[in-house]
């Protein structure tokens, strides 16, 4: 059986950013301190599952924050109570005020190998607008130093399509992290969500969103500027240096291989059920220490839901979707697509159809969303 | 403990008061209503709730009254006697006239209630003219006075100028505090006049409307002007000349109370085995099948519908819903009328005719929401009356049937007569209107210092559309609205088709004047393409009459869709949105290879000024 994914979710961020609608919080010493005791608590949990992981995964919030102590605390525990493989990758999220030499050090020595900087832009007025702690000069050092340290991969996380940004200003930023050295890059479209500071600002009509076709050029853009460096663009927001740098983890959400999640908000999935846990730290801390379970709800998927969530993810992925394969896993009676969306996608150059496998093309994961709506009969 | 106001024997006409309530909107006539029923105890505190004559939710939501109601009251006055009032209530716009008219025919007299703060509107006037014309007593009442912004005497000094009623003994009141409701109910006792009908002549019922009930069929309101009312009479409707047996008769009083007889100045119901109200019109005269009347009572009028659609169900599988809805709303409004009609579009459907497009809105309204169905609803077209080269005449209220234009000879449309009240300082911009909409013979005259009645002949197919909300803009709500059918008059008519990818999409076609056609076809393709979502090529829009593109409009291929992030936690929520868009997937309409939403449906029907 193949192995599975530990994600560890670190709640804490210095201030939050006005985009951003993860499960986080400013916490005080305190509540860290209880976040590590109940952290304790659900690793214990965890080991009756009896699950061996090959990728391990810290991201928030801002695990980097957490120091060298507390960070080494969560390793130790899940190295002893967990069955991680010897040559799993380790993955943490960075932030760039985090980074110092020292610290590189520190979190190569606890095993990290993946270093996942969030720069979101190397221009200060893009960061000043996104709200961010660091400047252009931060995150330059950040990444060098990280490099430096002698990580495997270190990526690097970039904000498009904020308002009013041009093609020469986002060709900047990608060319900027090709410069520095980075082996992997996430690049994500700016996105509004209701209940941010975005969210309202954007209600009240104080902020545009960048009309669609310029969206569309903006990726487009960075498939061409990475694909001319030789880098492969492997998922919608995800770009690789070589194969080796892809993330492994992540992978795993994309091919349903189970994955288990600790911490607050986070998901774990068996190949069948997804079960999340209590979003809000103080309650998800609470039924730990109270010797319950965090887990807040979970959902059994059926077949039509899981073959749903395939082609959803799959066409997500310059991999695509393998149709023979699908209908072997689910049956011919639920792996139905709608055919004749399928040839208009290809014919108008969404899709690739390769024997079984379709495979979405550059502009095709410019609108994997509407593809798979269309494939989904 | 017995009642305080106790009923009224029959017999005593001369303690019978039947009356209305005349008032612009908002100014308070269900409120006033809610305080006279409670001040005769015409209701228990425990079943009482707001606005209680406005029985259907789309009612009480909307402010407005679509059926008539009425309520019968006992009421015991300062001279120590005990009277017997009918209240009847009356829809409020002119798509229900003809309900108006019957109910106003069922009064002696009107209260006619002006806002203490507002003054007199649009509507008192409107309203008060058609009192007038019923020869209806009316007693002014000024309401709101326990406004801080009430102005009695400014309010008194309209009345008098803009109404040319006498004001000093205009009744004072708070409908909603209750003060001075006492002396309302005293000036309906004192001031209107009882019925004057023979108890001993040839029974004249008037039906004033009708309500359907699922045990007993139809329950007509009526008012017996003349003779008796009971059960086991024959009962002959004059107009239909249908025949049915009473069952009972008796008073409205919130619920039905049946009495032995209704006699000459009641107002009440009959129940006669009749199966649903379309079985009935409203206007008709009930007599006595063995001894009848030698007239029916002047006034009926066929409510003709005016406006036709078609409606489908969004899903085909919603067809057969869709088909009872219309059968059971048929029981409870006689003016709807359909007949299936289909649609390479939209697939099957009907083809229904309304009173006007406030009566189309309230049918669709209803079946959404007593029915939960979602529908789509083709363009509103008037029905033209088309002679061919052969000579014959058809009649068109359908694009899909409208001939080839080589096979017509001419087109006739149906004119009304549309009679707006306005202040004067609108006449201009509504004239400009009136022009706009081809009213031919536009004149005005005054009523009153600063108030004008304008007249113009205009086609009905430039009212429906969206002349009312204009107007009402345009007189920041003062103006006021009626109609009657007018004649046929010859017109330069064309079809305009709509194009979706080349594809003509039929229940988006219309029937337009020539000169109206381009802006009609630029409107529809404008709103198609702000509602039809992006896909995967792009979307020519067009509007065509025969060959000749008038309008068009291009939807570009979809370029950026996609959720930047698809993790652990992201992709449960992300299944779930994509479920929830299948099903919505369902609720397009595939003509060609274009989905096209509902909304774009509807979305074609509202003017550019919503
Ligand atoms: N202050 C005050 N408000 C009133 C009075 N009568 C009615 N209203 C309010 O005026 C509004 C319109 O009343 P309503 O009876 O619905 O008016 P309708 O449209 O004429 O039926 C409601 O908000 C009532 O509560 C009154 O005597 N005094
Ligand atoms: S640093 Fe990341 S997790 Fe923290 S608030 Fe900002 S965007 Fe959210
Ligand atoms: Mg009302």
């Amino acid at each position: 059986m193949t192995a599975a994914g530990l994600y560890l979710h670190v709640p804490f961020c210095t201030s939050v950013c006005p985009y951003c609608d993860f499960a986080v919080t400013i916490a005080g010493p305190q509540r860290r301190a209880s976040y590590l005791d109940a952290f304790d608590l659900e690793i214990g949990r965890a080991t009756a599952r009896g699950l061996r992981f090959d990728t391990v995964y810290l991201g928030g919030g801002t695990p980097s924050s957490l120091g060298p102590g507390p960070l080494g605390r969560i390793v130790g525990r899940v190295r002893e109570r967990l069955d991680v493989a010897s040559g799993a990758v380790w993955h943490l999220e960075v932030n760039p005020e985090d980074v110092s030499p020292v610290a590189a050090e520190s979190w190569r020595d606890l095993g990290f190998d993946f270093a996942s900087l969030g720069v979101q832009s190397f221009d200060d007025a893009e960061l000043a607008f996104l709200g961010r702690r660091h400047g252009a000069d931060g995150a330059r050092r950040a990444a060098r130093t990280l490099l430096d340290a002698g990580f495997p991969t270190v990526s690097l996380d970039l904000i498009f399509g904020l308002p009013g940004q041009t093609r020469d200003r986002w060709r900047r930023q990608l060319e900027t992290a090709l410069e520095l050295g980075a082996q992997h890059l996430s690049c994500y479209q700016l996105t509004v969500h209701d209940g941010t500071v975005f969210g309202r600002r954007h209600r009240r009509g104080e902020l545009d969103e960048l009309a669609e076709d310029e969206q569309a050029e903006l990726y487009l853009l960075a498939h061409e500027i990475l694909g001319a460096a030789g880098w492969e663009s492997y998922e919608v927001s995800s770009f690789a240096a070589a194969p080796h740098h892809r993330s492994r983890h992540n992978q795993k959400y994309w091919d349903h291989t189970p994955y288990l999640g600790l911490g607050p908000s986070a998901h774990s999935f068996d190949g069948r059920t997804r079960w999340w846990n209590r979003r809000k730290l103080r309650l998800w801390a609470a039924a730990l220490e109270a010797g319950e379970s965090p887990v807040e709800g979970e959902e059994r998927l059926d077949d039509e839901a899981l073959f749903a969530e395939a082609v959803m993810l799959g066409l997500r992925t310059a991999a695509g979707i393998d149709l023979g394969r699908l209908r072997d896993r689910f049956g011919a009676a639920v792996a139905v697509v709608d055919e004749p969306a399928v040839d208009r996608l290809v014919a108008g150059g969404w899709l690739v159809r390769d024997g079984d496998r379709l495979r979405p093309t550059p502009p095709g994961m410019a609108v994997a969303d509407a593809v798979v709506r269309a494939v989904l009969a | 403990m017995p009642p305080r106001h106790p009923p009224v024997a029959p017999g005593t006409m001369k303690n019978t008061r039947s009356f209305c309530i005349i008032a612009h909107i908002d100014h308070g006539k269900s409120t006033l209503a809610d305080r006279l029923i409670q001040s005769c105890g015409g209701v228990d505190e425990r079943d009482f709730r707001d606005q209680i004559l406005d029985s259907m939710d789309i009612e009480r939501e909307r402010g407005i009254t679509i059926k008539s109601n009425s309520v019968t009251l006992n009421y015991t006055a300062r001279d120590g006697e005990t009277y017997r009032l009918n209240l009847i209530d009356t829809p409020g716009h002119v798509d229900f006239s003809h309900e108006v008219r019957r109910s106003l025919m069922s009064c002696e007299g009107a209260l006619l209630l002006v806002d203490a703060a507002q003054g007199v509107e649009a509507q008192t006037v409107a309203n008060m003219y058609l009192a007038l014309e019923y020869d209806l007593e009316i007693v002014p009442v000024i309401n709101k006075i326990d406004l801080p912004s009430a102005d009695i005497e400014r309010v008194k000094e309209e009345i008098e100028e803009d109404l040319g009623l006498e004001a000093e003994h205009a009744v004072l009141c708070s409908a909603k505090t209750g003060k001075g409701i006492v002396d309302v109910l005293e000036a309906i006792v004192t001031r209107l006049p009882p019925p004057a009908g023979d108890p001993e002549a040839p029974l004249q019922a008037m039906i004033f409307d009708a309500q359907y009930d699922p045990y007993r069929g139809a329950v007509l309101l009526c008012r017996v002007q003349q003779g008796r009312l009971r059960p086991g009479q024959s009962a002959l409707l004059m107009h239909t000349g249908k025949r049915y047996d009473v069952e009972e008769v008796g008073l409205l009083q919130l619920k039905r109370v049946s009495v032995p007889e209704l006699d000459a100045g009641s107002v009440g119901y009959v129940i006669a085995g009749i199966k649903s109200v379309s079985d009935i019109e409203v206007g008709d005269t009930i007599t006595d099948a063995r001894s009848p009347a030698a007239a029916p009572l002047p006034g009926y009028k066929e409510a003709k519908p005016v406006v036709f659609s078609s409606i489908y169900p969004m899903s085909t599988e919603e067809y057969p819903e869709l088909v009872r809805a219309l059968e059971k709303l048929k029981l409870n409004d006689a003016a709807l009328i359909y007949e299936k009609d289909s649609s390479a579009a939209l697939g099957f459907g009907f083809r229904c005719g309304f009173l006007g497009l406030l009566h189309l809105e309230v049918v669709q309204e209803r079946l959404r929401r007593e029915y939960d169905l979602s529908l789509i609803l083709s363009a509103p077209s008037v029905r033209y009356r088309v002679t061919t080269t052969a000579g014959e005449t058809v009649w068109v209220d359908n694009p899909s049937y409208y001939p080839n234009p080589g096979q017509i000879d001419h087109v006739e449309e149906p004119y009304i007569k549309a009679s707006v009240m306005m202040p004067e300082r609108y006449l201009g911009p509504v004239m400009e209107l009136c022009r706009e909409r081809r009213g031919e013979g536009t004149t005005f005259t005054y009523l009153a210092v600063g108030r004008v009645e304008l007249t113009s002949e205009m086609p009905l197919a430039e009212v429906i559309f969206d002349f009312y909300d204009r107007l009402k803009s345009t007189t920041q709500g003062y103006g006021s609205f009626d109609y009657e059918m007018l004649d046929y008059r010859a017109t330069d008519l064309v079809k305009v088709d709509i194009l979706v990818n080349g594809e003509p999409v039929d229940a988006l076609s219309q029937l337009v004047h020539r000169e109206r056609a381009r802006g009609r076809a630029l409107h529809y393709c404008e709103r198609l393409e702000e509602t039809i979502p992006r896909q995967q090529f792009k979307i020519a829009i067009q509007g065509a009459i025969g060959g000749d593109i008038i309008a068009r409009k291009t939807i570009n291929a979809f370029r950026k869709d996609v959720t930047a992030k698809c993790y652990g936690g992201d992709i449960t929520r992300k299944r779930k949105l994509l479920e929830k868009q299948k099903k919505g997937k369902k609720r397009m309409k595939m003509v060609g290879n274009v989905e096209i939403p509902q909304s774009a449906f509807i979305a074609v029907l509202k003017t550019d000024k919503d």
